[in-house]
């Protein structure tokens, strides 16, 4: 199992510092050990700039000089590299695997996130990622709902076991208009312009707001509703601007 | 107190406080405006909308106040003209702005605190209808609240005027403080929208309300963007908001209006959460959702609103029979007394003005007096007991169909009666759109005051089987027409989009006393004052067309003095007078000249000139045709004679499109003074008398065309 190790890592150390930590980690797993030289064409920069890098990390204690341009990693500087590298493929995984991008643009978005993530938001997102690939149905339902970002819309199945799906599908279909007298739901979405829409919201209609259809007018209409602890008649044509999610 | 402290309250002494009442419909402000004035109010319309303007003065440790009760509004948003009204109030910086909040709906209701804080305002903040929070187990920290708001907050209970020596001394202590600018914390990015946006503003705008009108242009307000953009610089004010607004829109997933709208109701959520003490409990409106289970129930709701209804009616109506009773008497009396300090048989023009014209004016006005109180009696009972929306919720299916509101039943059915209550009751319709469509249309339903035309005309036309039918049929006409106008008004002259119905049902409440009958002649004293002067004025030129010019001598005379007539007895030739009399004034005249105009309906002079008459009021129309046909009163004689006369005169067909155009046309002075009072200006009261009229000389004229082809 992979957990974030406790932070070894000073927490001022710079992205970029944490990207050189990588090479020389991954120079040293290739060939058994790293020099500037072979750094700096890694990371595509002057031999300079190594040496600047390489002299901060080793007053952090992170690498030493082995002999002159020989550079291995502390004890300390192999957790961190190691740290840094497996945010960096499990964030390339997930981007690639269950978000379905392209290999190089995973691996920038990877790039781009891997220094940002606290160790308490990477420790959950690893736990989350595994509970992932301890369970493949998931998503591979996640894929084919159409919800998910699947580039062929229209074969997306809906799939009548999932929540997502069917919660989906309501969110396209169910408005407060097809409740039935004592049903409940929430509100999802106004789909109202103007004045109708404005007056929904000062009466507090807002997203995630429970709703109530407690009665309905002679021959249906208008409907009697109970949202934020008031009791408002809506029209069915009005009602049916508002798209819900019913409640069991 | 501190020196500008002190020049402050130097300058109020003076000029006198502007303080201003805000508050959602149904949280009891009027009560506490009431309890704040006293008697010392002025109501009055804001010109050209249907919405009530109602100032009042009080004193307020000595120094002048006065008070303004805002139109009940949810929101600031300006699409209704509700909102915009008390927009533009706020606008002019009143001194101090008390929100008037419903304890038991503080969510919502504390809404509009927000709405006010970002229009700039002093506010106090009146937690009103305490008394009931505080039964359904709602306790709150006042003082905690207080300092988290930084103004004065206080709790009332305002129908029984608790609180209100607080809330006077809270408001006071409001306008000793120089205005606060007071930071809403709705968000960090929410604010550095509105910050940037502010800062383009135009330099010319009133800098207290940079920050509402940057709210404004953030979410689109389609008033105040095309107010900016015709400014200078306005273009580019208004494309950074839009830039803010995407950029709000980006962050938050949402469109601006739920966003903002969500961060207002978290400001409060969240404020809220700070000073409860206690929550209400969930059970707390048990009571009326008890009442509500029977009132509205799908068997008992329709005939129990029946029931209501014709209590109103018969409240309104037969009741007020007694009353009018007196007025007429009493009027008549004043009458034959200013008669009697005459020499009998008189022709003095001054009398006959004073008689007439003056005094039968004032009693045409004062004759519908009781009608307005008792109608108003009642409906104020149903408006504060809750009913009222119930009531709509019941009926507002059928009238919806026809492009009303469920609200507009009460005045039509209001409107067999009398059209005048009936068009005054169309103010218990919030939405403008809605309440002109059906003072528009009110006068189609057949009033009590054409019911002696239909006694008179009916048997007159129709063989007694026929009776009963041709008397359903014009009231089913009148019904049926106002329904298709109301459509046909909705589509073309109203036309644009509905107003949302989405209508709160308040929980029951028992009305106090106070309330309604302060409701109640705050109404009629409205008809007397506003209507009254221009139905006396119209009375009194009535009389005028109907009694001048006086012939120099009759040829009922001459022609007995000739001998070619002869006249049994002193009755007949004082109505053979009367009816030259008629014939040579100016309705007469007018009734000759306009003769071609209505011979394709079938009409000739003389009923013209009866109808010239019933403008004055529609039950004229029978004795001034006993007039012309020199029957006398009508009305003393019985109606046989002339029943007899129009059946010898006039074809059934005549009779028919009689009936029709006294149905549909002229709407009667009184419905056109009070149409003008409540619409806000003349174009409506215009609107309603020609395109009546118009539709009624159509159709008469197709029923009389028809007629006469098929009986040809």
């Amino acid at each position: 199992m992979i957990t974030a190790a406790s932070s070894l890592v000073p927490a001022n150390i710079s992205s970029s510092l944490e990207d050189y930590l990588e090479t020389i980690y991954l120079l040293v797993q290739q060939q058994g050990f790293a020099r500037v030289k072979e750094i700096a064409h890694a990371r595509e920069v002057k031999a300079a700039s190594v040496s600047v890098a390489l002299r901060r990390l080793a007053e952090l204690d992170l690498v030493r000089y082995e002999r002159r341009e020989y550079i291995a990693l502390t004890e300390q500087g192999e957790e961190a590299a190691r740290k840094v590298l497996t945010r960096h493929r499990l964030l390339t995984r997930f981007f690639e695997e269950v978000l379905q991008m392209p290999a190089d643009a995973a691996s920038n978005q990877a790039c781009a996130m891997e220094h940002s993530l606290t160790d308490e938001a990477m420790d959950r997102f690893v736990r989350f990622f595994e509970y992932l690939g301890s369970c493949p149905t998931v998503i591979e339902s996640f894929r084919r709902c159409p919800l998910s970002l699947a580039p062929d819309k229209a074969a997306a199945r809906k799939d009548s076991n999932c929540a997502t799906c069917r919660a989906h599908s309501k969110v396209e279909t169910m408005s407060l208009a097809d409740l039935r007298p004592g049903q409940h739901g929430v509100v999802e979405h106004i789909n109202a312009k103007g004045a109708l829409r404005q007056r929904l919201l000062d009466m507090g209609m807002l997203p995630q707001t429970p709703i109530e259809l407690e009665r309905a007018g002679l021959g249906g209409d208008p409907l009697w509703i109970r949202c934020q602890g008031a009791r408002l008649a809506l029209r069915r044509a009005e009602a049916s601007s508002i798209a819900i999610r019913q409640l069991p | 107190m501190t020196a500008t402290a002190l020049t402050l309250v130097h300058d109020k002494v003076t000029q006198g406080l502007r303080i201003a009442l805000a508050g959602n419909p149904n949280c009891g402000k009027s009560s506490l405006f009431n309890a704040l004035t006293g008697a010392h109010q002025h109501v009055a319309n804001y010109p050209g909308v249907t919405v009530e303007e109602k100032r009042g003065r009080t004193k307020l440790d000595g120094l002048n106040a006065e008070i303004t009760d805002l139109p009940g509004t949810y929101s600031l948003s300006s699409f209704s003209p509700e909102e915009r009204v008390a927009e533009a109030e706020l606008a002019t910086h009143p001194d101090v702005v008390v929100v008037v909040a419903d304890s038991t709906q503080l969510k919502r209701n504390l809404v509009l605190l927000v709405q006010v804080l970002q229009a700039g305002a002093n506010p106090v903040l009146c937690l009103n209808m305490a008394d009931e929070a505080a039964a359904a187990g709602q306790r709150l920290d006042v003082a905690k609240m207080e300092a988290l708001l930084g103004f004065p907050v206080v709790e009332t209970v305002g129908h029984r005027g608790e609180g209100v020596s607080a809330l006077k001394a809270a408001i006071l202590k409001a306008a000793k403080q120089p205005l606060i600018k007071h930071r809403l914390v709705l968000g960090v990015e929410f604010e550095r929208a509105l910050t940037v946006i502010a800062r383009e503003l135009p330099t010319e705008e009133d800098a207290r309300a940079h920050e509402w009108v940057a709210l404004k242009l953030l979410v689109g307000d389609p008033t105040h963007t095309a107010r900016i953009a015709t400014r200078k610089g306005g273009q580019g004010v208004i494309a950074t908001a839009l830039a803010e607004r995407a950029r709000l829109e980006t962050l938050s997933g949402l469109e601006i209006a739920v966003y903002t709208a969500e961060r207002c109701f978290g400001f409060v959520d969240g404020l809220l959460r700070e000073v409860s003490l206690h929550p209400a409990r969930a059970n707390a409106r048990e009571l009326t959702d008890k009442i509500d289970a029977v009132i509205v129930h799908p068997l008992l709701g329709v005939p129990i609103f029946a029931a209501a209804m014709y209590l109103t009616f018969w409240l309104t109506f037969s009741v007020g029979e007694y009353p009018m009773g007196w007025i007429e008497t009493a009027v008549a009396a004043l009458g034959s007394w200013v008669t009697s300090l005459w020499q009998a048989g008189s022709e003095s023009p001054l009398r006959s003005l004073l008689v007439d014209g003056i005094i039968a004016g004032v009693g045409g006005v004062l004759v519908f007096l009781p009608n307005i109180l008792l109608l108003f009696f009642g409906l104020a009972f149903m408006e504060d007991t809750g009913y009222m929306a119930r009531a709509a919720f019941i009926t507002d299916r059928v009238m919806h169909r026809f492009g009303l509101h469920g609200k507009s039943f009460i005045p039509m059915l209001t409107g067999f009666g009398c059209s005048i209550p009936g068009i005054m009751a169309t103010r218990t319709l919030e939405n403008e759109r809605d309440r002109l469509t059906t003072m528009l249309v009110l006068p189609l339903m057949s009033c009590g005051a054409r019911l002696p035309i239909w006694m008179l005309l009916v048997p007159a036309f129709f063989p007694a089987p026929w009776r009963a039918p041709a008397m359903f049929g014009i009231y089913a006409l009148g019904i049926g027409l106002a329904m298709l106008l109301a459509l046909v008004v909705r589509r073309t002259v109203l036309r644009g989009a509905e107003a949302p119905f989405v209508m709160e049902l308040p929980p029951y409440r028992l009305p106090t006393l106070k309330a309604v009958v302060r409701k109640m002649t705050e109404r009629s004293w409205l008809y007397l004052k506003k209507a009254g002067t221009v139905i006396l004025g119209i009375s009194i030129l009535m009389w005028v067309l109907t009694a001048y010019p006086k012939p120099e001598s009759f040829k009922v005379d001459r022609d007995i003095a000739a001998g070619t007539l002869t006249v049994s007895d002193d009755t007949t030739l004082t109505n053979l007078r009367a009816a030259e009399a008629l014939e040579q004034s100016f309705a007469g005249r007018v009734g000759k000249t306009l003769e071609p105009v209505f011979a394709p309906l079938g009409f000739d002079w003389k009923i013209v000139t009866a109808m010239i008459g019933a403008f004055a009021a529609k039950e004229v129309f029978v004795a001034q045709m006993g007039i012309v046909y020199a029957m006398g009163n009508v009305e003393e004689a019985g109606a046989d004679d002339l029943r007899q006369t129009l059946t010898r005169h006039y074809s059934p067909w005549v009779g028919l499109s009689m009936m029709v155009f006294l149905l549909i046309g002229t709407p009667c002075m009184a419905t056109f003074a009070v149409t003008r009072r409540e619409s806000g200006s003349n174009k409506w009261a215009l609107l309603q008398f020609f395109g009546l009229t118009t539709l009624a000389y159509l159709l008469a004229l197709v029923v009389y065309q028809l007629g006469s082809l098929l009986s040809a």
